[in-house]
């Protein structure tokens, strides 16, 4: 298969990078290896904060729709349930389709993997019963499977209040909300309030010491000062926050770099959102972790970039689209936390210097 | 944390069995994998690959950017052996641990 552009993941900066190439006339296709379009956004009810000017406030999965939409006139070939698999030496992208492995060779390709949950390891993590805050969401929203009937959650970011709430709406108890530090890290004054007002208690200064029970989660202990508290509950979330998805990045022979807001190692780019390989771009999550209005707007970006570099779009149209795009980004980042944004300089200043590369030769 | 936490789940290795590679001298993820064969189940290192960073962090004292990340082969995720291989007599073999060993010139790769 032959292509002018290769998406691989179609979540939100997938789908906003389909819509650059693929309405200025380019051959699109994008690969995902779920069965739906959307990513994460398809099972996210609450409200997302933070989008770029030109959308009106809304819900997860009304984006992903609006998204999917746009594409619907343009020349987009999707291939869902299509794997990433590896590159092949001639250049080409290796994809299967569950029977065969097949080559995609594109001129330019657009990674938007987006970002994994990380985990938070206590006595017993690993039964059952015990799962990440966005498995949780996804098990109620996407598959309509109540996970538990009582539950303990751990951490406390906005994400993870908007999934207590949800848990709450389709009856699920909430014991507790546990947080490690002195406050909640959740910075949304409306999603804190929710909280109070569904009288979900919330344990300051305390962590999750163990769970018990027999083949799965029956009780959990918790220590807070002095003392270990004991929830009955058949469900744990722990929100131990993101990390970009490097693994496409690394087999790809990109370029690393270390950045803790952007969410640990994330692959170098440049202000054009063009990787340290020269036909391979990023955006979204994988790009450090953010919100969604700069996972729209860094996936347009590199849409842009790979628009400019095929003859489809002008240099200065496409240096003026991405400063003003840049700077929507820099409102965004800025107003939650300053050194979001800072790092994301830091790290496109960063891109002929980075930490970790040719990793394949050693 | 508790000695027994499990901290690689697919191959089951502990919070003890991780520090004692560490005390030999373990400076990266690589080398705790050669020994205890962290990393190399079902998951491929994507649950904890931080977790081992975090415990080398913790227990040398090195700066999370002087912790490389695990070397991530292809196929990043399972995939049978019998839909890896075909296609193979048309295309040259997807960039695999294959491109570590030295093979005649002019063979498939």
């Amino acid at each position: 298969m032959e292509t002018d552009v290769l998406i691989i993941g179609a979540g939100p900066a997938g789908l906003a990078a389909a819509f650059e190439a693929g309405s200025r006339g380019l051959d699109v296709v994008m690969i995902d290896e779920s069965s739906r379009l959307g990513g994460q956004l398809s099972q996210q009810t609450q409200m997302v904060s933070m989008l770029p000017s030109q959308y009106p406030p809304m819900k997860g999965f009304e984006l992903a729709k609006l998204l999917i939409n746009q594409l619907h006139d343009f020349p987009v070939k999707i291939l869902l349930n299509h794997p990433f698999i590896g590159l092949y030496q001639d250049g080409s992208i290796g994809v299967s389709d569950g029977k065969n492995v097949f080559p995609i060779s594109a001129k330019k390709v657009i990674v938007t993997t987006g970002a994994a949950e990380r985990a938070i390891p206590f006595l017993k993590w690993t039964m059952p019963g015990v799962m990440t805050i966005g498995a949780a969401q996804t098990l109620v929203n996407r598959d309509f499977v109540v996970p538990g009937k009582k539950a303990v959650i751990f951490g406390s970011s906005d994400f993870a209040l908007d999934v207590a709430i949800q848990l709450k709406q389709v009856g699920v108890e909430i014991e507790g909300i546990i947080e490690e530090s002195t406050k909640l890290t959740a910075q949304n004054m409306d999603k804190i309030n929710l909280i109070k007002q569904a009288s979900i208690p919330i344990y300051l200064n305390s962590f999750i010491k163990e769970v018990g029970g027999n083949g799965q989660v029956e009780e959990v202990y918790v220590q807070q000062d002095q003392e270990v508290k004991t929830f009955h509950a058949d469900l744990v979330c722990v929100d131990g926050g993101r990390k970009p998805i490097t693994e496409v990045f690394y087999q790809l022979d990109c370029s690393f770099s270390y950045q803790e807001k952007l969410g640990g190692w994330i692959p170098q780019y440049n202000e054009r959102l063009q990787s340290s390989q020269e036909g391979v771009y990023l955006g979204g999550n994988a790009a450090g972790i953010s919100f969604h209005g700069s996972i729209l707007l860094t996936g347009i970006i590199a849409g842009i970039s790979v628009c400019e570099d095929l003859g489809v779009l002008e240099a200065d149209e496409a240096n003026s689209l991405r400063d003003s795009l840049f700077k929507e980004i820099k409102i965004i980042e800025s107003k939650q936390d300053d050194h979001l944004w800072l790092e994301r300089m830091t790290h496109i200043e960063n891109f002929l210097h980075p930490k970790l590369k040719n990793q394949f030769i050693s | 944390m508790d000695k027994d936490t499990i901290i690689c789940r697919c191959e089951e290795l502990s919070f003890e069995e991780i520090e004692e590679v560490i005390c030999l001298g373990a400076e990266s993820f690589d080398d705790i994998k050669r020994i205890t064969r962290c990393g190399m189940g079902p998951c491929q290192a994507k649950i904890c690959a931080d977790l081992v960073s975090k415990m080398i962090h913790e227990q040398t004292g090195k700066i999370y950017e002087e912790i490389p990340m695990p070397r991530m082969r292809m196929p990043v995720s399972p995939i049978s052996i019998e839909t890896l291989s075909t296609n193979s007599q048309h295309f040259s073999t997807v960039k695999s641990v294959l491109d570590e060993v030295e093979l005649e010139d002019g063979k498939v790769r």
